[in-house]
């Protein structure tokens, strides 16, 4: 007797049309800019909001704006580089996305006082949203989205919001931790899920006292050379059959 | 292994007693899940455990396991591909395979790598749902063939509840948060820890569940959130030899 049909799926992860969208690029190294650009016009494209940028903006590297696709989105991150504070700075530093449906309500004014002022005399800024880009305990920039209309984001483009930010970051994780420009092959996501492989990056960043996302690139880079799956060579450090030293390629 | 009579009426009642506690303060969502796997190897009749979530692509991720030897996780990994943890997660509803020689031809990867390990016999999967949302499953696997008895299932579906509702609510619900939100919350904080377990087994020479062990004894005894502490490890903001002699 065959088994019965199990009744219709009902997973919580529904993709949306940003998500799908950015499942369809391929990384590439030391191409964050055009990455960055992919990501912010699929984001205004499928989301009910008028503008986009992606910045760098860890607490201890430089800050930089990889993307934003037009002027006020500029606007609003130079504004936050410049005062520190606003949401795509608490996104960062909480690793936790920031919702912000009606910039003139007093809470928010409230929140970033220096912010919201200069934003309401420069810019038609209704509604903001910050979603950081994060790796574990890594945060690799932030995609800010604004609408000159307040209001939030519908439950299902949240949704996808939040998505594409997930496959964004492992994009943008790609390119900075490619072993080599032409190279394609891209960090897939059932790997980067293995415990072995978080296990590994910090087991590394140890060894050779460096970051997290160049401990990373250290094991991108062994497995290139070597010709080895990445979860081949993140079992074999975790094991202690492999040690990185500053020496070794 | 399940506890006879009163002794497991015993264990059950403080372990719903420490969860509740858990739950009333600010907590750390995968010391959570780490505890519920716990209780449900002292409390149910079986051997290992898993909790297992759903990311935004629907890729199953392994978030807590009772051992973490290599054996279970793989099982537990596979079923991205196959088996009765996906099934009961799609699904939304409860997946016991009594005997894993009976489903070979169901789940084939599956099945045959349970089969060279050697280890288990019986696979139960519960949901961990949400009204009509799927959110991911927790595995119980067992050594002997068999059913699990229905009081052990449905203990085990009121520890899956507790996790469910351990990982929504883990931060105050803000505007327009959803669960997806929570849920990559939930899978980034695991991420975070298995990269402060490899820094700590690194410069300790220690094993990764001796790592773990070493990071929530820190956490507690400084009175901070498990991911919190794992963090500023791996932003090489907190010493680890400070969190190895704890």
């Amino acid at each position: 007797m065959a088994p019965p049909r199990p009744p219709p799926a009902r997973p919580v992860a529904d993709q949306g049309v940003v998500t799908r969208a950015l499942l369809g690029i391929v990384a590439r190294g030391g191409r964050e800019h055009a990455l960055a650009e992919q990501i912010c016009r699929a984001c205004v494209a499928g989301l009910d909001v008028d503008g986009a940028a992606l910045s760098l903006l860890t607490r201890s590297s430089a800050r930089e704006t990889l993307w934003a696709t037009d002027p006020t989105a500029e606007l609003l991150e130079d504004l936050q580089f410049t005062l520190n504070e606003g949401a795509c700075m608490e996104a960062a530093t909480t690793g936790a996305p920031v919702s912000v449906p009606d910039l003139a309500a007093g809470v928010e004014v409230r929140r970033w006082p220096v912010f919201a002022a200069a934003l309401a005399e420069q810019a038609e800024v209704g509604a903001l949203f910050a979603l950081p880009l994060q790796w574990g305990a890594i945060n690799l920039g932030v995609l800010d989205l604004y609408r000159r209309t307040a209001g939030g984001l519908a439950p299902e483009q949240w949704r996808d919001a939040l998505g594409a930010v997930d496959v964004a970051t492992l994009l943008l994780l790609s390119a900075r931790t490619d072993p080599d420009d032409g190279y394609d092959g891209g960090l897939d996501p059932a790997t980067s899920a293995r415990a072995e492989v978080h296990q590994a990056t910090g087991m590394v960043l140890a060894q050779l006292d460096i970051s997290a996302v160049d401990a990373l690139a250290r094991l991108r880079a062994h497995a290139f050379v070597e010709q080895r799956l990445l979860i081949d060579v993140a079992r074999d450090v975790v094991t202690r059959r492999l040690r990185f030293s500053d020496d070794m390629a | 292994m399940s506890p006879a009579g009163g002794d497991r009426e015993h264990l059950v009642s403080s372990a719903f007693t420490r969860l509740a506690d858990t739950l009333v303060d600010e907590y750390d969502v995968i010391d959570l899940l780490d505890r519920l796997v716990g209780y449900s190897v002292d409390l149910l009749a079986v051997e290992a455990a898993g909790i297992v979530l759903g990311d935004v692509r629907g890729t199953l991720r392994v978030v807590a396991a009772s051992n973490d030897d290599a054996q279970l996780m793989e099982l537990l990994q596979l079923q991205n591909d196959e088996g009765p943890c996906l099934e009961c997660y799609r699904t939304a509803t409860a997946v016991s395979v009594p005997d894993l020689a009976g489903v070979v031809d169901r789940w084939p990867r599956f099945t045959a790598a349970v089969d060279v390990q050697r280890v288990f016999r019986s696979v139960h999967a519960l949901p961990l749902r949400l009204r009509q949302e799927s959110i991911g499953a927790l595995n119980l696997f067992n050594g002997l063939p068999g059913p699990l008895s229905e009081a052990d299932l449905s203990l085990g579906q009121a520890l899956a509840d507790v996790a469910t509702i351990g990982i929504l609510q883990e931060r105050a619900i803000r505007r327009g948060e959803v669960v997806t939100q929570q849920l990559q919350t939930a899978l980034n904080n695991r991420v975070v820890i298995e990269q402060a377990n490899g820094v700590l087994a690194e410069r300790g020479t220690i094993a990764m569940d001796v790592a773990f062990d070493r990071l929530r004894r820190h956490a507690r005894r400084t009175n901070q959130l498990l991911s919190r502490v794992a963090r500023r490890i791996v932003e090489r903001e907190l010493d680890p030899d400070a969190v190895l002699e704890t």
